[in-house]
C-alpha cells in the first residue's frame, strides 16, 4: 500500500491523498480514479508519499490508470505555473488542459495507421531579404528567445513560420502552432499539410468530436505528432520533443479565455518557451502593444518585414469624411462609386461593419420605449432575417411584436444600422450584384463557413458584408475594396484597449484588400478624418500609432507600464456584489505592500447579465512580482471570506476586458 | 377630413410586417366661423397602418379623399400632430377617376 497525491478537478485549491494498492514514483502524471462525495473521479496523480497529514482510517483507496504514458513533468509544472498565476485550483487547471475523454478516465480507440502517401513537397516560393532574415535569425536561435515577427499584411508571415518549422522537423522536433480562431484552421491545416507530405500533423480546438481531440492529445504526448497546429487551449498539448512555438495573430484577443481558467494562451506560451528552453515567434501586423513594447525594449527581438511579398504595395487607405454629406443607407457617395467601378471590373468589395443583426435596437417613436433584454443591462437586437429579438449577450429571445408594448403604437421603428441592414441597402442600391453577408448569423456552423468561403473564392459574390469574421487571416485574390463603415464609436469607448483593437481590427480588414496581382484602396468612413488613429493607418504607420498609445499608456499608468487584476463579482443585487467587494477591499487593503494599489469597487460596464447583477475591483502594481505576491495571500483570504450564498466571485489576471 | 392627397411616401413594413404609408392631405372648403361664412385651407400630415396603407399605395397625387382617424403627436421628440388614419373613402368625381373600395 502506498499514499498518492492527487490533484483532483474541483474548486479547492489543494491535493487529496488517497491509499493505492501499488503506487510508485513513477506514477507521477498518471490518471488515477478514486472515490470522491458519493461518486468517483478521476485525477492526476503528482507524487507518491510514505505518509499522509490524514489520520490512516479517514484514507480512501483509488487504482491508477496506467493505460497510457504517464504527462511528464514539464506539462505538470506548465499546469503548476498557471495555477499559481492566474489564482486558479490546480486540479481545475488539469480538468481544463486534459481533454474532456481523458478527464474522464476514457481512452479514444486508435485509428488504423495510414500509410501516409508519398508525395513531394510544393516547390517553395521565393523569399524576401526581410524574410530570410527573420527565418536566418530563428533558425540560430539556440534556447529560449522571443521573436516578434511585426509584418505588414501579405508581407508572407505564415511563409517565414513554415520555414522555421521545416528547419525544427528536419531537426527531429515537434513545433507547436497557435491561431485566434477555430475558422482559420482548416485553411492553416491544408496549407501546412500541403507543404510537410508525410509528416504527422494533429490539430487541437474545441470544435473537434471528443474522440479526435483525446487522439490528437495522445498522438502529442507519445511524440507521434510533428506539428500541433490548433487554437488557445493546444498550448496544454504535451510535446516531448517540443522545438519552436509559433503564436499566429499574437494581438489577437481571443488567446485570452474568458471564462474558468482566465489564461493568455501567447503569454502561457511565453512561459512555455523558456521552460522548455526554446525559441517562440510571435506574429501579427499589428502586435500588441504589450509584445511591440517588449520588442523595443529589446526584451523581445523584433523582426520587421516591411515588404509585401506577393503584391506590389499595400492598399491606398484613405478616410471619407462623412460631415459632409448625407449618406444614403449609411453608405457614401465615394464608397458607393468605388463599389460600382469594382463591380464593372468584376471586382469583389468588402463593407466591414462589425455589428451584427438588422439594427441595434428596435423602438417605439411616440413614446420612447426600447427593446431592452429583461436579463441584462443591453438592448435586444434586430434580427429582420428570422423576425426575432435577440439579446447578443445572453442569447435571449422573443418574437418582434406587432405594436409597442407600452402604448400599443404599431409604428415601432429600427434604430440604427447592422450588417443585416447593410445587405439589404446595397442589394437594392446594386440589384444586379451578389451580395453575400459573412457574419456569425450567416455562418453558424463550420459547414456554413466553408461554404461561404468557397463561394468568395470561387468568384461567385461581387459584394461582401461582413464582421470581424472576415477580417483575419483570410486571402481573397479578387478582393480589392474594403469600406469601413461606423467604426467611429470605437474612437471613444471607455475601454482604454479599444482603439488599439479597433487600429488592429481596420488594418487586418483593410490588408483583406489587394493581396495578389491586383491593387488595393481601402475607404473609412468617419466623422473625425483627422483622428491621429485614422491618420496612422492612412500612412500604415503601425510604429507611430504605437508610440503615441504607448506614450498615453505610460502616463495613465496602464498596462504594459503597469499589471493589473481584477476581482468580479455577480449576485441577484448589486448591492450584495459591491457589499462583497468592498469586504475584499478592506481584506486586500491589510494585505497590499507600497506597490499594490486597490481600486473601489463599482458596477461593471454592463452591469446586468443574465439576471445577474455585477460589480469589479481594480488592483494594479507597477511590478508584476509584487502583484502576484499580493494574489497569492488575497485569494486565500477571498476563500475565507463567507460570501453571501447567490454570490460568484472570480479574479481574472492581465484582464483585456472591463 | 377630407381633402385631395398632396405627397405620398412608399409604401413601407414595420419590423412585424404591418404596411405602414405616410402622406400629406390638402384640405380646402369653407366653414362657419362666428355666423360668417369663410374659406378654410390646411395641409395635414397623415398615417395610415394596416388595410387603409395598402388602399393608398397606388394613390396618385390629387386625388380625393374623405378620411377618419385620430390625431397623435409625431414622436416624443416633436409634437406636431399626425392624423393616423383609420379609414379611408376615395371621393367621387377626382380628376384622376380612381375610386377604389375595398
Amino acid at each position: 500500500m502506498s499514499i498518492v497525491r492527487i490533484a483532483l478537478d474541483v474548486p479547492l485549491p489543494r491535493l487529496f491523498d488517497y491509499r493505492v494498492a501499488d503506487g510508485t514514483a513513477a506514477d507521477r502524471g498518471r490518471r488515477a480514479a478514486v472515490p470522491f462525495g458519493s461518486g468517483e473521479k478521476i485525477g492526476l496523480v503528482l507524487g507518491v508519499a510514505a505518509e499522509s497529514d490524514q489520520p490512516p482510517e479517514k484514507l480512501k483507496t483509488g487504482s491508477v490508470l496506467r493505460d497510457m504514458p504517464a504527462l511528464p513533468d514539464d506539462w505538470i509544472e506548465l499546469c503548476e505555473f498557471c495555477a499559481r498565476y492566474y489564482q486558479y485550483p490546480l486540479g481545475q487547471v488539469i480538468g481544463f488542459a486534459l481533454p474532456p475523454m481523458l478527464r474522464r478516465g476514457k481512452l479514444p480507440r486508435r485509428p488504423k495507421e495510414k500509410p501516409s502517401p508519398a508525395v513531394a513537397p510544393p516547390a517553395l516560393p521565393d523569399l524576401l531579404e526581410e524574410q530570410q532574415a527573420a527565418v536566418a535569425a530563428i533558425g540560430a536561435a539556440t534556447g529560449f528567445e522571443t521573436f516578434l515577427l511585426h509584418g505588414v499584411t501579405g508581407s508572407g508571415k505564415t511563409e517565414v513560420y513554415l520555414r522555421a518549422i521545416d528547419a525544427v522537423l528536419a531537426a527531429g522536433g515537434q513545433a507547436l502552432m497557435l491561431v485566434p480562431e477555430i475558422a482559420l484552421t482548416p485553411q492553416l491545416e491544408g496549407r501546412v499539410r500541403n507543404r510537410f507530405p508525410g509528416r504527422h500533423i494533429v490539430s487541437a480546438h474545441s470544435g473537434l468530436a471528443e474522440a479526435a481531440r483525446a487522439r490528437s492529445f495522445l498522438d502529442a504526448l507519445e511524440g507521434r505528432a510533428d506539428i500541433v497546429l490548433g487554437t488557445r487551449l493546444s498550448v496544454f498539448m504535451p510535446m516531448p520533443r517540443l522545438k519552436l512555438i509559433v503564436v499566429d495573430e499574437e494581438h489577437d484577443p481571443s488567446f485570452k479565455q474568458q471564462d474558468g481558467l482566465r489564461y493568455s494562451a501567447r503569454d502561457v506560451a511565453v512561459f512555455r518557451a523558456k521552460q522548455v528552453g526554446v525559441p517562440i515567434v510571435l506574429g501579427s501586423a499589428t502586435p500588441s502593444l504589450e509584445s511591440f513594447h517588449h520588442g523595443t525594449s529589446g526584451r523581445y527581438r523584433l523582426l520587421p518585414l516591411t515588404r509585401r511579398a506577393v503584391a506590389e504595395t499595400l492598399p491606398e487607405v484613405r478616410t471619407v469624411d462623412t460631415r459632409k454629406e448625407k449618406l444614403q443607407d449609411g453608405l457614401s457617395a465615394d464608397l458607393i462609386a468605388a463599389i460600382g467601378e469594382r463591380l464593372a471590373r468584376r471586382e469583389q468589395s468588402l463593407v466591414f461593419l462589425n455589428r451584427r443583426g438588422y439594427a441595434p435596437v428596435l423602438a417605439c417613436p411616440a413614446c420612447g420605449w426600447i427593446s431592452h433584454c429583461r436579463r441584462c443591462a443591453a438592448n435586444l437586437v434586430v434580427h429582420l432575417a428570422d423576425k426575432r429579438l435577440r439579446c447578443h449577450h445572453c442569447g435571449l429571445e422573443a418574437a418582434i411584436p406587432k405594436a409597442c408594448p407600452d402604448c400599443g403604437n404599431l409604428d415601432i421603428q429600427p434604430f440604427g444600422r447592422g450588417t443585416q441592414r447593410l445587405e439589404a441597402a446595397l442589394q437594392e442600391r446594386f440589384p444586379e450584384a451578389r451580395v453575400l453577408r459573412i457574419d456569425r448569423d450567416s455562418a453558424n456552423s463550420p459547414t456554413k463557413w466553408q461554404a461561404l468561403l468557397a463561394a468568395i473564392h470561387a468568384g461567385e459574390a461581387d459584394v461582401l458584408v461582413g464582421t470581424q469574421m472576415l477580417a483575419k487571416g483570410h486571402d481573397f485574390p479578387l478582393l480589392t475594396l474594403v469600406g469601413v463603415v461606423g467604426a467611429d464609436a470605437a474612437l471613444f469607448a471607455a475601454d482604454f484597449r479599444a482603439p488599439e483593437r479597433l487600429f488592429a481590427q481596420l488594418m487586418q480588414v483593410g490588408g483583406r484588400s489587394g493581396r495578389a496581382e491586383l491593387p488595393g484602396e481601402v475607404l473609412i468612413q468617419t466623422e473625425y478624418p483627422d483622428h491621429p488613429l485614422y491618420r496612422a493607418l492612412t500612412d500604415h504607420d503601425y510604429a507611430a500609432f504605437a508610440a503615441t498609445q504607448l506614450a498615453d499608456r505610460e502616463s495613465a499608468g496602464f498596462p504594459p507600464f503597469a499589471f493589473q487584476a481584477l476581482l468580479r463579482a455577480e449576485a441577484k443585487e448589486m448591492a450584495t456584489s459591491l457589499a462583497f467587494l468592498a469586504e475584499a477591499k478592506a481584506e486586500g487593503l491589510a494585505l497590499a505592500g507600497p506597490q499594490v494599489s486597490l481600486y473601489d469597487p463599482v458596477p461593471m460596464r454592463l452591469f446586468r447579465l443574465m439576471n445577474l447583477e455585477r460589480g469589479q475591483l481594480l488592483v494594479e502594481s507597477p511590478h508584476r512580482p509584487a502583484l502576484q505576491v499580493f494574489l497569492t495571500s488575497w485569494s486565500e483570504r477571498l476563500r475565507a471570506l463567507k460570501a453571501p450564498r447567490d454570490l460568484r466571485w472570480h479574479l481574472d489576471v492581465d484582464p483585456l476586458e472591463f | 377630413m377630407s381633402g385631395k392627397l398632396l405627397e405620398r411616401g412608399v409604401l413601407r413594413y414595420t419590423p412585424a410586417g404591418v404596411p405602414a404609408i405616410e402622406f400629406r392631405l390638402g384640405h380646402e372648403s369653407e366653414q362657419l366661423e362666428a355666423e360668417k361664412l369663410r374659406r378654410v385651407e390646411c395641409e395635414m400630415a397623415c398615417i395610415a397602418l394596416g388595410t387603409p396603407a395598402l388602399m393608398l399605395k397606388d394613390a396618385s397625387p390629387g386625388s380625393g379623399l374623405n378620411l377618419e382617424g385620430f390625431i397623435a403627436a409625431r414622436s416624443v421628440k416633436s409634437r406636431t400632430p399626425v392624423l393616423h388614419v383609420t379609414k379611408i373613402e376615395y371621393l367621387e368625381g377626382n380628376e384622376n377617376g380612381i375610386q377604389t373600395e375595398e
